[in-house]
């Protein structure tokens, strides 16, 4: 008996180290994959120069404004989203008991695409400059779509059937409502609708990728203290009770979390969907469905499907950028396709 | 601590390096101050020697001439090349500079790159205004780093800002007589069709239609800018006023039947990958014009209006439409509704006598033509 303890332990051990180092070694990757992205872009910098003026040693300001103004916040943004995305997307799945769960599902990003449309449609009615009220209004109107999906919740139980029903209705009512706004917008807003819907980094700013890190950094928290509620919720909602975990609460503490969170994330960078459903399968993949694993892999994963997106993009037609949500799907789905047919347990 | 002096020097001699090249020009007395199309004040010492130019060739061309492409260091390429590829083709014979030059994108497909911009360091943008409208954050950027942006304007068709975008690329690129010549010519030619159809009793009905598709398609009309403002210009009551929610767009193909318009023009050009559209510009012979157009006559209904009826259907260059030339366009516009009053006008002789005196390639082709041979 504890014999067979100790063997049981230590395999939990190598399997616990194994994990530490995939999301270690992913972890590199993603530095890597940073360094590229500040690295490349149409003005063929040489390395020395980059490196120079990060150091802040250049003395060139035309070179710095390039490297720090525009190159740094992109690469910094596509970490801070594609981490933010995957962790929503890890969580939607598991409170969701649903495998094709994402912030899409549940019209958060509808919800999102609206308010931005709305935003450029107004203009210049607005009170506020555009580069913010239109990532303030994306932000708004996903919050307004997760209040609708949440108060259904609320009134008739927060079971996952329910949740993906309500957040379908509400997905189906902001698109019909976007395509009432690109039917009456002018062309010019019409192009600009079209463009932030494709998704973009190259509206990036510092401040921006600050306010994601920081609803990144308060949202984490709470979904790491209720990691191992959030695994016992995969069991199925009758043993997750038996051990004490009062499921409808949480279901909704973390749907309201990660709706946040995907409304910061997509309200600066348009709708980039495709990561917030695939990282999270590929962290599960690798590390199994133990939330405490789970949560910082998809994150993990999420920001190196996006910052090799942000390389690809740069790389694919040199001197333009290519739209980034295309890029994310043509290099997520052939590589989730590799891992689903050489693991075969894709779930 | 240690690295400010180190950063002190190599700035001090970079700024000596930059500023060599420019003391030849320090002779020149200040340059005036320029006011560009929306308004804004540019301040330049002396005329930009390394320009990045995002629309408007032909008329920078018409300022700067060719040899004020050398002052070009990047441009928004596709615009041109793709957009109307057998004019650029036409232009790479006097300005073989246009091949290699750096392409910095365009706002129109989300394409524009300000690292490129700024990789190419210029002295002075030029940007259209719909490029300007929407690169809001990008301005602020490229005047943080001191790189004044002169917002040019020759879409909206307002005469006014047709000369000041005219007269400012003349003075940043060291042509301001050859810009006041050419802005001067612009308000005579306006002046003389407004005095033309000073005191007509009616407004004569019109309807313009963008042939990109062929006469399968209903094409954009325009209301406000472009076409719009020339229809206003040339004393004409444009169909599509009101009618569509924007400056553009495609309008009902039941109204035009019912407003019955008098004279109908179909907005040509010579586009790749439009094998149904109206053919006009320098490739175009009058024959496959006419072909091209002639299926518009017999749309759905179309034979019994009263323009067709009457012979006043005609295909018109699209780049007709924004252009600093495009007073020859509103010449003809004018001369098929009010013809008793421009008989000595000859418009596509106007647009010919602009190419000789002012643009290096020669004038051919067809651009402006009635479907019916009868009358030009």
């Amino acid at each position: 008996m504890s014999a067979e303890a100790g063997t049981a332990i230590a395999a939990w051990r190598r399997a616990n180290a194994r994990r530490t180092i995939l999301v270690g070694v992913t972890g590199i990757l993603l530095v890597a994959s940073f360094a590229v992205d500040v690295a490349t872009g149409p003005a063929m910098l040489s390395i020395q120069a980059v490196l120079r003026s990060l150091l802040g040693i250049g003395g060139d300001p035309m070179l710095d404004a390039i490297v720090r103004t525009l190159r740094l916040p992109i690469a910094l943004m596509a970490v801070v989203v594609g981490a933010a995305l995957g962790i929503s997307g890890a969580v939607m799945q598991t409170i969701l008991n649903n495998p094709l769960a994402s912030s899409y599902t549940l019209g958060i990003s509808a919800g999102a695409g609206f308010g931005a449309a709305l935003a450029i449609t107004i203009g210049a009615a607005l009170p506020v400059p555009e580069a913010w009220a239109i990532p303030l209004a994306a932000f708004a109107f996903a919050a307004i779509a997760c209040a609708l999906v949440g108060s259904v919740g609320r009134m008739r139980g927060a079971t996952p059937e329910l949740l993906v029903l309500a957040g379908i209705a509400c997905l189906f009512l902001f698109q019909a409502l976007l395509s009432l706004l690109q039917f009456l917008a002018s062309p010019e807003a019409l192009q600009q609708i079209v463009f932030w819907l494709f998704g973009s980094l190259l509206r990036a700013s510092m401040g921006k990728v600050g306010i994601v890190a920081l609803v990144l950094c308060i949202a984490v928290p709470p979904l790491l203290a209720d990691a191992w509620r959030l695994t016992a919720l995969k069991l199925g909602d009758d043993r997750a009770k038996a051990l004490g975990v009062r499921v409808d609460r949480l279901r909704l503490r973390a749907f309201v979390i990660v709706s946040l969170l995907t409304g910061a994330a997509v309200a600066f960078v348009g709708t980039i969907g495709f990561i917030g459903l695939v990282a999270p399968h590929i962290a599960r993949m690798l590390v199994g469905e133990d939330q405490r694993h789970l949560l910082p892999a998809s994150a993990v994963f999420g920001a190196l499907l996006l910052s090799a997106a942000s390389v690809v993009s740069k790389l694919i037609m040199p001197g333009t950028v290519f739209p980034i949500g295309i890029i994310t799907a043509l290099i997520g789905v052939p590589f989730f396709g590799w891992l689903i047919l050489s693991t075969g347990r894709v779930r | 601590m240690t690295q400010r002096p180190l950063r002190a020097t190599r700035r001090s001699i970079l700024a000596a390096a930059l500023a060599t090249p420019f003391i030849g020009h320090r002779a020149f007395a200040a340059l005036p101050p320029i006011t560009d199309a929306i308004g804004r004040t540019i301040t330049l010492k002396a005329p930009a020697e390394r320009i990045v130019l995002g629309f408007n060739y032909e008329e920078y061309t018409a300022v700067a001439e060719p040899a004020g492409w050398d002052r070009i260091v990047g441009f928004g390429k596709t615009l041109w090349s793709d957009w109307r590829p057998f004019v650029f083709k036409r232009y790479l014979v006097p300005i073989p500079r246009l091949a290699d030059l750096p392409d910095v994108g365009n706002t129109d497909d989300n394409s524009f790159s300000l690292e490129k911009v700024l990789s190419l360091r210029p002295d002075l943008v030029i940007m259209a205004a719909w490029s300007f409208s929407s690169l809001t954050q990008q301005v602020q950027q490229l005047e943080a780093l001191g790189i004044p942006v002169m917002v040019i304007d020759y879409n909206a068709e307002i005469p006014e800002r047709h000369i000041a975008s005219t007269i400012a690329m003349g003075i940043a690129t060291g042509n301001e007589d050859r810009a006041r010549t050419l802005a001067a010519l612009y308000g005579d030619k306006l002046a003389d069709i407004r005095r033309r159809i000073a005191g007509a009793s009616t407004k004569p009905k019109v309807y313009l239609e963008l042939g990109q598709g062929g006469a399968g398609v209903v094409g954009n009309t325009y209301w406000k800018g472009m076409w719009g403002r020339l229809f206003d210009m040339a004393g004409a009551d444009n169909i599509a006023a009101g009618k569509i929610p924007g400056a553009w767009g495609p309008l009902n193909p039941e109204y035009v039947l019912a407003a019955d318009p008098d004279a109908i023009f179909i907005a040509g050009s010579s586009w790749a990958n439009h094998p149904a559209a109206v053919v006009t510009g320098f490739d175009a012979g009058i024959a496959a014009t006419r072909a091209s157009l002639a299926p518009y006559a017999k749309r759905q209904g179309w034979p019994e209006l009263k323009a067709i009826r009457a012979g006043q259907l005609f295909a018109i260059e699209h780049g007709l439409s924004r252009a600093l030339f495009d007073y020859t366009a509103t010449y003809y516009i004018a001369k098929q509704v009010f013809p008793d009053r421009f008989t000595d006008i000859d418009p596509v002789d106007e647009l010919r006598r602009y190419h000789e005196r002012f643009l290096p390639v020669k004038f051919e082709g067809t651009w402006m033509a009635r479907l019916t041979p009868s009358a030009t």
